[in-house]
């Protein structure tokens, strides 16, 4: 009895309706319109007639359902044809096969985003916590605050999850509430994202490229530099160079486990530890060579290169 | 329009809750078949739409609960049936009708004596 015909009929029928009452709160239209897709169905089962001989336009049908559910009458929205003509637009566009599916798939990957935003919401607070410190997509675990991130981000992540699987679902006024929480971590974490990029990447530094100097402007993000190398402008290399962050504390680099360090001791017996180059050595014995390095062209507008790179062997404290 | 003639569908506006409930009171039953069950009973002016969108406000309101009935042809069936609250709207809601219906029957039927004497 039912023609594919008949069938067809229904989705753009509903979703006409559905345009119509768009301006409805959600949680009401749902509520509402919940199974107007197998109502319909049913009717165009039975009747030889289209769904609009039948029932009328479906923005008188829509009119019909607002009065008898009792919802407010809607003032404006009917009258403004543009914007009428954007609802029809919105209803073709979710009545549409491919937006079915994507509707259908999308729960699928909630999941994931239970762990995304557990990460970003993490790497959000470091970053509004400690507007100076250059954030990683993976913190460094040998640091006790890439440890401490971490271990964060874990307890978020559990937590996340959590609160995703609840199996009772949330009140309407609830509900609305958690959306606009997770579309805030989301706003949020692009700018964060976003300044993340600017620093040279934690892989870059890790490639070892000798060619690369590390950026003096991010002390934080020498993530696996084991060593430090400066030249004057005129390419000279330097030799025990203090250097110390925007703090004053002297800049010392995570030990290298393939290299050993000998660091010169100070005139107080202490080891002096932010002095580079680093005198290293590699576990067989070998010293650790210097790399090349390609010194870049110095402007020639500038005053006359006067060497400074007078060695100082005996470093002061 | 302002016209003198009664309109049943205006009628029936006010009452569609109480058909609605006593339709149901006779035997669960989904959107459609309500609408059709109405019909049957004379109430031929009721409109799809109307139908639905009360069951709906009846179910949001706690008056009814509802289940899905699968079917081997066509789209799966929501029945909807009275709960006690339910029961007890119609009962009120019966009684609301009885007597305004009472008062209206004698208005008519005084005027039509009026006419007779």
């Amino acid at each position: 009895m039912t023609t594919d015909d008949q069938a067809s009929d229904v989705p753009p029928y509903a979703a006409a309706v559905r345009a119509a009452l768009s301006d409805l709160p959600h949680d009401q239209a749902e509520a509402l319109l919940e199974d107007l897709e197998d109502h319909l169905r049913e009717i165009a089962a039975e009747a030889g007639a289209s769904l609009t001989e039948r029932l009328g336009p479906p923005e008188q049908y829509a009119q019909e359902l607002r009065a008898a559910y009792g919802a407010a009458t809607s003032g404006k929205a009917q009258r403004e044809p543009a914007l009428r003509n954007l609802q029809r637009a919105i209803g073709s566009v979710t009545s549409s096969v491919w937006y079915q599916q994507l509707r259908a798939f999308l729960p699928e990957l909630r999941p994931a985003w239970w762990v995304l935003r557990a990460y970003l919401v993490v790497l959000i607070l470091t970053a509004a916590l400690s507007p100076g410190y250059n954030l990683h997509p993976i913190p460094n675990p040998f640091s006790s605050r890439g440890l401490l991130e971490i271990l964060a981000t874990i307890g978020a992540i559990l937590f996340s999850i959590r609160l995703g699987r609840r199996s009772h679902p949330l009140r309407p006024g609830r509900r609305r509430l958690a959306i606009g929480a997770n579309v805030v971590i989301a706003l949020l974490a692009l700018p964060v994202l976003a300044s993340m990029g600017t620093f040279p990447s934690f892989a870059m530094v890790e490639s070892g490229a000798p060619e690369q100097s590390p950026d003096f402007a991010s002390p934080y993000s020498l993530g696996s530099v084991t060593n430090v190398f400066a030249y004057s402008k005129d390419g000279k290399p330097l030799t025990d160079v203090l250097l110390y962050d925007q703090d004053g504390r002297p800049l010392t680099l995570a030990k290298d486990p393939d290299r050993t360090t000998d660091y010169p001791i100070g005139a107080d017996g202490q080891p002096i530890t932010n002095a580079y180059p680093l005198n290293q050595r590699r576990l067989d014995g070998t010293p650790v060579l210097q790399p090349r390095v390609a010194i870049p062209p110095w402007p020639a507008t500038a005053v006359p290169a006067s060497p400074t790179a007078s060695p100082a062997p005996s470093p002061t404290r | 329009m302002g016209q003198p003639e009664l309109d049943t569908s205006q009628l029936l506006k006010g009452v569609l809750d109480l058909a609605v409930l006593a339709v149901l009171a006779e035997a669960d039953s989904y959107g459609y078949d309500v609408v059709r069950r109405l019909r049957e009973n004379g109430l031929d002016h009721v409109g799809d739409a109307s139908v639905y969108g009360t069951l709906r406000r009846l179910f949001q309101a706690g008056a009814l609960n509802s289940y899905v009935v699968p079917s081997d042809e066509g789209p799966h069936r929501k029945y909807y049936g009275l709960n006690p609250r339910g029961r007890k709207a119609l009962d009120q809601s019966a009684h609301a009708w009885a007597s305004f219906s009472k008062a209206l029957n004698h208005l008519l039927n005084g005027r039509s004596n009026g006419h007779d004497h």
